[in-house]
């Protein structure tokens, strides 16, 4: 019988080598004892018949039984079969194995025998797990999990060494055999429940991770089994955390297998942004998987984020990495979270690094001031130039028209105005679109969120317009002034802010600001015709009516103008601005901008397209109108310097220069009829806008603003 | 340099207030007396150009014309710190030197006998810049070189740059004190005519109103030419902020007058300016939002000219429309809070024939001149009551003519020759037309004015 002291010392040390053996053994022992396993493992099943052929075990008395047992079970403990202990393979089941015994053994001692073989098969089964587990194409974390229980199993085949030298010197019986295994059965029978529920599932990467933590948190309540699944899982994770400092320090995904939870789609390239209507690169260039790491659940978008701005550092040519010596390891990720800060950590320094860069070094809000200056025409100077410059090019068809030249003369005012100061002048590109502004906000389907509208209303309102000015669903006489827009190159990374959607929203707001102006410029071309009627007296007249259209005209366009910019652009400016100042992340900033982009498109009258044609109707009115005065008034002269000389004696004095005088008023009754039915067609239009307004205004408050500039303070007329 | 526009002074006045404009012009542009751009100034993104253009050696040059028919004022400005600033090219004295003796005609006739000088200087002007927008006139009506000499300038203007605008700053002469010139009202008929016929806008800066500014807002017990005349170059400068400093509207004077002038005649401008201060004063700071900015331009107190009117006719004056140019740190809502309020108390009163309400232009505010105020406002308006003005013009017309009074120095120039005095009769009629057609404005049938035959036609 053995004593008591040796084995109470086994006992110790097993127990209190624990995981100290485990890691130090971590490197250096795997790979020959791997060898070894594999070596007796394979030779035992081979020849384990050969060897059956002793003596069956009843021969011998039951003492001789136990000694002679508990040498063979000491090996099937390590997998090896022996004399009277025989191992079989269950076919079809992998990892299953079913221990034979022979049958003439001592009843007792077959029982003993028994509660012993759980222990065995399930040390086979690490054994496997950690023999198919081992080679990387399984994944790095399976990899390490692997190399962890095979430590593991290193404690445990130092015990069955221990217990085979107290058996040696005679001092192991069966039971304490059983005694001295018990810390270890609990272990393996949970590493065993770990392992066969992995290889079930063949789980790789976060599964495996999430497997072990659950089956930690599952086991709570048994601190020394709960504990040595924590340190498993510490280990498997090891990798994993591994990829994860690299991402989250350096934005690189380190990632060979597949296993994290952050994907990368390599063919969206960061140049998309500035060229693609629907660029994805920034939400799908970096994706979340679906199997995220449990304790990683809470922080994974946070993660992502700070992985994609350090990228975006990176793509950049700006080195950002945190030091090495200010890297808080992420190595613990236990019940004190301390992995959570160190995350935290991490992504306020990368946002913050990155909203510097952006603002300081690549001058985001510079950028936005100049792209508010000439395509929200914040300094409206140069358009006036442009303008006046451009003019012949302008009226032409969009297709005849040469781009390089309107690119010419567009340098040449900005050269020339106000705008010269602006280093990013040179920014600015023309571009002359094919579709009018009606037609082109059709194109953009997922703008059209702004209102409900039942497309019947829509299509009905399209035929409205098309029958009022006889048109196609295309204008054919659309010209460069209603095609007309500037295009701003926008370099990465501010094409993450100002993307080439959020840069065909600002050219929408451009183009009908640009209308808005042309139309207000043709209005005072036609003001300063009737100015030319000064010296005549013009009572009774046309000319007075005409001018008098002529100002309510301009009063209404100007109103327009006025909504637009100070109680659209403006505050809502000042808004993003202030937000911009105190924004915390990229991401808000983006998520700002696109918001000050959507609210103006959408007060703009953009997304209201039964407005939007109303107005557009209102201001090809003022067009024809002005296109009208400049053939008509001209026409209320007597050009004939011998009828005017005689008129002019007639009233006695000499109308200076002009030579010129007005036809009587009964010979312009064409002239005053056509005014005459502008103003009609105009009033009737302007006055029809009021109910609209006032009806929808409910649902859209900036409707009521609209409503009071260009009605004017009496509304109520 | 696009919009160009050029800057005639003519007579003393015209000189004179010129004068003021363009030293607060260079302050507010950041150049020196001698037109160097000062070092602090070089990061504008302000326009220069529109009012200035640079000699080869750099140094700004003002696109300004200054005549006289007597030189003292001009030498005074020759002599002054300002002297290197002018082209001396663009300054023309006559070579007589004894002025037009506060005779309009005497003004007239001069001005036509050298037209061929004066107008070789607008055309190289002219000729120099690239996309001429128009002339602004500055002169008075009553003296004789500022309403005669440019009476014939607005007419010969009208005629040879016909497509060109013409504004003017008109000093009206004060009627509170007895006048040392006592040929007043004819010069200012006869100015007044020209003034409706070849102008397309014609800013009214009503010496009277000034000096009630002055001594009431200003409390200046006596207020001198210098301090009315800086009440002027504010005005002036302010008008033209828009197109100094470019914003989202009115950055040409097209669209700035446009929006203002109704119908050809009646553009006849009033101006109010407020935070008002002078040199040297202390004043006491008051807090400025646009609001009171607004408010107070409203206040007739404010405004730079007087009505006349009686309570009965002034209840009638109506805004035609209004242009309130605010400078300085605005945020935005505050103007549509405060166009909101104005609305609701009712503080304008409109014409009825036509949408009107305030226009309002925001401005920045030049970085190089320090102002105690944070805001600051200009109101340029339409007013029916200025016909006022002209009603007592025409009043004190009728007072002289028909004592015959002085008529026979006008009868030395060739316009009065022949004892042909229908010049005069001419102008009256003009002017009672636009005084006509402004008390039309008044009423709600404007539109209809003169037209009844038209009611066949349209209802």
């Amino acid at each position: 019988m053995p004593a008591p002291n040796p084995s109470i010392r086994i006992h110790s040390g097993i127990s209190s080598s624990g995981f100290h053996v485990l890691r130090f053994n971590f490197s250096s022992g795997f790979r020959f004892f791997s060898m070894k396993i594999v070596g007796l493992f394979e030779i035992l099943l081979l020849f384990g018949d050969s060897r059956s052929a002793t003596n069956p075990l009843g021969y011998y008395s039951p003492s001789v039984q136990e000694n002679k047992v508990i040498d063979d079970l000491l090996s099937a403990m390590v997998g090896i079969e022996g004399r009277y202990i025989s191992i079989r393979k269950v076919r079809g089941k992998e990892g299953r194995f079913i221990f034979l015994i022979d049958a003439s053994m001592d009843l007792v001692l077959q029982e003993w025998i028994e509660k012993m073989f759980p222990l065995c098969n399930e040390f086979l089964c690490i054994c496997q797990f950690v023999e198919t587990k081992s080679h990387y194409k399984h994944g790095l974390v399976n990899h390490a999990f692997a190399a962890a229980l095979r430590a593991f199993l290193l404690d445990y085949q130092a015990m069955v060494a221990q217990l085979e030298h107290q058996f040696r010197l005679g001092r192991l019986s069966i039971q304490g055999l059983w005694f001295y295994c018990q810390p270890m059965l609990g272990a393996i029978h949970a590493l065993s429940i770990v392992v066969e529920k992995a290889s079930a599932a063949n789980i790789s990467g976060s599964s495996t991770l999430n497997l072990l933590q659950s089956q930690a948190n599952a086991m709570a309540g048994d601190s020394a089994i709960s504990s040595l699944l924590e340190k498993m899982t510490e280990c498997a994770s090891s990798p994993y955390l591994g990829i994860l400092e690299r991402w989250v320090y350096e934005g690189i995904i380190d990632d060979p297998y597949g296993e994290f939870f952050i994907a990368e789609n390599k063919s969206l390239k960061k140049e998309s942004l500035s060229q693609d209507y629907d660029a994805k690169y920034w939400k799908h260039r970096y994706t979340l998987k679906d199997d995220i790491p449990n304790f990683l659940k809470n922080a994974a978008g946070m993660v992502l984020t700070t992985g994609k701005y350090l990228n975006v550092m990176r793509e950049c040519g700006h080195n950002v990495q945190v030091l090495l010596s200010d890297r808080p390891k992420l190595m613990n990720f236990g019940a004190n979270h301390q992995y959570l800060k160190c995350i935290k950590a991490a992504y306020e320094f990368a946002s913050g690094e990155l909203l510097k860069l952006t603002k300081e070094k690549y001058d985001l809000l510079g950028k936005l001031r100049s792209m508010k200056r000439y395509l929200l025409l914040d300094q409206g100077d140069f358009l006036v130039h442009f303008m006046d410059i451009a003019r012949d090019e302008l009226v032409k068809r969009p297709e005849d028209i040469s781009a390089e030249k309107l690119q010419s003369l567009l340098d040449l005012a900005l050269r020339t105005t106000a705008a010269a100061s602006d280093p990013c002048h040179e920014e600015l590109a023309c571009c002359v679109e094919r579709s009018s502004l009606v037609n082109r906000l059709g194109t953009l389907k997922d703008l059209e969120h702004g209102i409900k509208k039942s497309p019947a209303k829509l299509s009905e309102n399209n035929k409205s317009v098309s029958n009022i000015n006889g048109e196609l669903d295309e204008p054919v006489n659309i010209t460069g002034l209603d095609t007309f827009s500037l295009s701003y190159k926008v370099q990465w990374p501010l094409s993450l802010v100002i993307s080439r959607k959020a840069l065909t929203k600002y050219q929408l707001l451009f183009r009908f600001l640009f209308h808005c102006r042309h139309v207000s410029r043709q209005l005072c071309v036609a003001w300063q015709v009737h100015q030319g009627f000064r010296s005549f007296n013009t009572l009774g007249t046309a000319i007075t009516r005409s001018s008098l259209l002529c100002r309510s005209m301009l009063k209404f366009i100007n109103s327009l103008l006025h909504y637009l910019t100070f109680e659209v652009l403006e505050p809502n400016w000042h808004v993003m601005h202030d937000r911009l100042q105190t924004a915390k992340s990229i991401d808000e900033v983006i998520q700002y901008h696109d918001y000050f982009l959507e609210k103006c498109l959408k007060e703009f009258l953009l997304l209201l397209p039964h407005l939007l044609k109303k107005v557009e109707t209102l201001k090809s009115i003022c067009l024809q109108y002005t296109a009208a005065v400049q053939v008509l008034m001209p026409s209320m002269y007597i050009s004939d310097p011998d009828i005017s000389d005689s008129l002019a004696s007639s009233k006695g004095k000499k109308p200076k220069g002009r030579g010129q005088a007005l036809k009587p008023a009964t010979d312009c009754t064409s002239v005053r009829d056509s005014i005459v039915s502008f103003e009609k067609e105009f009033n009737a239009e302007l006055h029809s806008l009021g109910p609209i307004l006032s009806s929808s205004s409910q649902a859209e408050p900036f409707l009521t603003h609209l409503a009071q500039c260009i009605l004017g303070s009496g509304s109520d007329q | 340099m696009p919009r160009e526009i050029i800057t005639i002074q003519v007579g003393q006045c015209g000189n004179q207030i010129g004068m003021e404009f363009w030293k607060q012009l260079c302050l507010e542009h950041g150049i020196s007396k001698d037109g160097i751009l000062e070092d602090f100034a070089t990061q504008g993104g302000d326009r220069k150009d529109v009012f200035f253009y640079q000699a080869d050696d750099q140094h700004y040059i003002p696109r300004a014309l200054l005549m006289d028919l007597e030189p003292r004022v001009i030498n005074g400005i020759q002599t002054s710190e300002y002297r290197n600033l002018y082209n001396h090219e663009n300054i023309y004295v006559s070579d007589h030197g004894g002025g037009a003796g506060n005779n309009w005609a005497s003004g007239y006739h001069q001005g036509e006998q050298v037209v061929d000088d004066i107008m070789d200087m607008v055309d190289r002007e002219a000729d120099g810049s690239d996309s001429l927008e128009g002339f602004v006139l500055c002169h008075s009506i009553a003296g004789g070189t500022g309403s005669g000499m440019g009476s014939y300038l607005l007419e010969t203007l009208n005629d040879r740059y016909s497509k060109k605008l013409v504004q003017t700053y008109s000093v009206f002469p004060n009627q509170m004190e007895t006048s040392d010139v006592v040929v007043q009202p004819y010069n200012s008929l006869l100015t007044l005519k020209r003034l409706t016929l070849n102008a397309d806008c014609v800013v009214v800066l009503d010496n009277t109103a000034l000096n009630r500014i002055a001594v009431e807002r200003l409390h200046l017990t006596n207020p001198t030419f210098a301090q009315t005349n800086s009440l002027v170059s504010t005005v002036m400068s302010a008008s033209t902020t828009t197109l100094r400093y470019p914003g989202y509207m009115n950055n040409d004077l097209v669209g700035l007058l446009a929006s203002l002038i109704p119908t050809p005649r009646c553009h006849f401008l009033m101006t109010g300016y407020t935070p008002l201060t002078v040199e040297r004063q202390v004043n006491v700071i008051r807090k400025t939002t646009v609001l009171d900015v607004m408010r107070r331009l409203l206040q007739t107190k404010n405004i730079m000219c007087s009505s006349y009117a009686r309570t009965k006719e002034a209840s009638q004056a109506k805004y035609i429309s209004i242009l309130n140019i605010i400078q300085g740190e605005v945020d935005p809502t505050q103007v549509y809070e405060s166009l909101q309020r104005i609305r609701e108390r009712k503080l304008v009163n409109f014409i009825e024939w036509g949408p009107a309400s305030i226009q309002v232009a925001l401005s920045r505010k030049s970085p190089y001149v320090q102002t105690a105020h944070r805001v600051s406002g200009l109101m340029l308006a339409n007013h029916t009551s200025i016909r006022h003005l002209f009603g007592k013009c025409l009043s004190q017309y009728e007072k002289l003519r028909k004592k015959g009074a002085f008529i026979d120095n006008y009868r030395k120039f060739p316009m009065f020759a022949d004892n042909d005095l229908s010049e005069f009769d001419e102008s009256r009629e003009v002017i009672e037309n636009l005084v006509d057609e402004y008390k039309a404005c008044e009423s709600p049938d404007y539109i209809k004015w003169g037209m009844e035959e038209d009611i066949y036609f349209v209802i």
